[in-house]
């Protein structure tokens, strides 16, 4: 079967250190003012002293139908045959027609490059056996990402073992990060 | 999200209709009108190459890398309504500084032989309503693609096309007016303002249509249209969009037609109506641009 990458982000693990945005960002070079990945708070829920709060990271979706990659003019945007969304430079003219489109607000221009800047899925991460910046040092483990296809993947078991949600399902993108807000004691082990 | 097209992006909305809509106004007045309309023909073949060349000029610098613009000419790929939409006003703009050339006075036509130039006048005149169509439209197209709540209103090709006309004509009225030189005749501007009359009503329902049809649809896109009618944009939509837009220059519009304007009020009420209509034309695409990227799907 083919390489479908994706993330699994765990909401109940995350205690908002942003860390992952910090990772990102050295990571990767991202000008300040415009972040990769993000993490978004549901505010506090809820009457005192019942009060809680939800932490929601992140970042690009990785879509099975991007519209960012339909509607890009040169063909810069782009969607390899592992699944993940690309922005080819040399390409990119800096339209942000993507930007536009995308539901997520995942891209943004870079403002040092003139070009649609986004997650890349730590592509040079990955082609050295690493994991994403932002999987590896994420502290609660709310972060996974792996190979959505391969049912030994640690994604995979985890969308097996907990009911799963996506964001923004009848916008009909098919986004590749699946949330899970239930508990999770144990990260199983995987790919 | 932030706003991502800013004011340029509108201003070339505008103009690339505007321009679309004189084309048309100058073919059309020339295929069916023929010497009667010879004026009106040629004011619009003078203005149309203009307002879209400016737009242009603006797309490019609305560009994160301009330089890099060419790379929209060595694709073409049909998903992307920017794609062939490019390769369309790309076409247009050429093709109407030509059809400029073959109108003016013949002194001016340094290349070409009088008769073949008439023939090649004719030829032009019968494809350049295509194009003006495609490039009057495809920008609704553009804003249908991103898939966001106002922006994937199927009927925004046509809304966009219709003002396209509606300001095309509008233009085409204020310029043979106000020139000293082939100003337009009575007849002439009866004819231009009775379809500036049918399509700005056609705009008003067209409008209405959308509206309804936005706020019986997800909860997104009707929040989003509450934005034009009671939210943010309430002040654009209602009185520079429906009042000063449309319904006060049709209410102009449709009083000269009956003829009861005295004369000596005709001419600043013709100035008038068509400037009202070139504004309220500039912000249909202001508030579809804004208002469309302040609104998202929840």
């Amino acid at each position: 079967m083919t390489v479908r990458m994706g993330f699994v982000i765990i909401t109940s693990r995350c205690i908002d250190c942003d860390a992952c945005m910090v990772a990102c960002r050295s990571e990767n070079d991202v000008p300040l003012g415009h972040t990769r990945n993000w993490v978004k708070s549901s505010g506090v829920q809820g009457q005192f002293p019942r009060v809680s709060e939800m932490f929601q990271p992140g970042n690009c979706m990785h879509c099975d139908n991007p519209p960012c990659v339909s509607v890009c003019p040169t063909g810069a945007s782009q969607k390899r045959s592992d699944g993940i969304v690309i922005v080819e430079d040399k390409k990119c003219i800096g339209c942000k027609y993507c930007l536009t489109a995308c539901p997520y607000d995942a891209r943004f221009s870079n403002s040092e490059t003139g070009k649609a800047d986004k997650c890349t899925l730590c592509l040079h991460r990955l082609e050295q056996g690493l994991e994403p910046a932002c999987v590896q040092t994420c502290l609660g483990k709310s972060r996974q990402a792996g190979d959505l296809n391969d049912p030994s993947s640690v994604v995979s078991r985890l969308i097996a073992q907990y009911p799963t949600r996506i964001l923004l399902k009848e916008v009909g993108t098919g986004p590749n990060i699946y949330y899970i807000d239930e508990a999770v004691p144990d990260i199983p082990d995987g790919k | 999200m932030e706003l991502t097209w800013g004011l340029m992006i509108v201003i070339y909305l505008f103009t690339a209709g505007l321009s679309a809509g004189a084309m048309i106004t100058s073919n059309l007045a020339f295929l069916y009108g023929g010497q009667e309309f010879e004026r009106v023909s040629r004011w619009g073949a003078y203005l149309s190459p203009f307002p879209i060349s400016l737009g242009l000029g603006l797309l490019v610098l609305d560009l994160g890398s301009p330089f890099n613009f060419y790379q929209l000419f060595l694709t073409l790929e049909l998903s992307s309504p920017m794609s062939y939409g490019s390769w369309i006003i790309l076409f247009f703009t050429l093709l109407s500084f030509g059809y400029l050339y073959l109108w003016l006075p013949q002194a001016y036509q340094k290349v070409g032989q009088t008769l073949q130039l008439e023939r090649w006048k004719k030829r032009l005149a019968m494809l350049m309503p295509f194009l003006s169509i495609a490039v009057a439209s495809y920008t609704g197209l553009l804003l249908n693609a991103a898939v966001r709540p106002i922006w994937d209103a199927p009927l925004l090709p046509i809304l966009f096309l219709i003002s396209a006309l509606s300001t095309g004509v509008a233009a085409v009225i204020m310029i043979s007016n106000l020139s000293p030189w082939k100003r337009a005749r009575h007849k002439e501007l009866h004819v231009l303002t009775k379809a500036d009359a049918g399509l700005i009503i056609l705009e008003c329902l067209i409008i209405l249509i959308m509206i309804v049809m936005g706020r019986s649809s997800s909860a997104s896109e009707s929040m989003a249209f509450s934005s034009l009618l009671v939210g943010n944009y309430v002040w654009v939509f209602w009185l520079l969009i429906v009042g000063l837009g449309l319904i006060i220059p049709l209410f102009m519009e449709l009083m000269e037609l009956k003829g009861k304007i005295p004369v000596k009020w005709v001419w600043p009420v013709t100035i008038s109506s068509s400037f009202l209509v070139l504004f309220g034309g500039f912000f249909v695409r202001y508030v579809i641009t804004y208002a469309g990227q302040t609104n998202s799907w929840f």
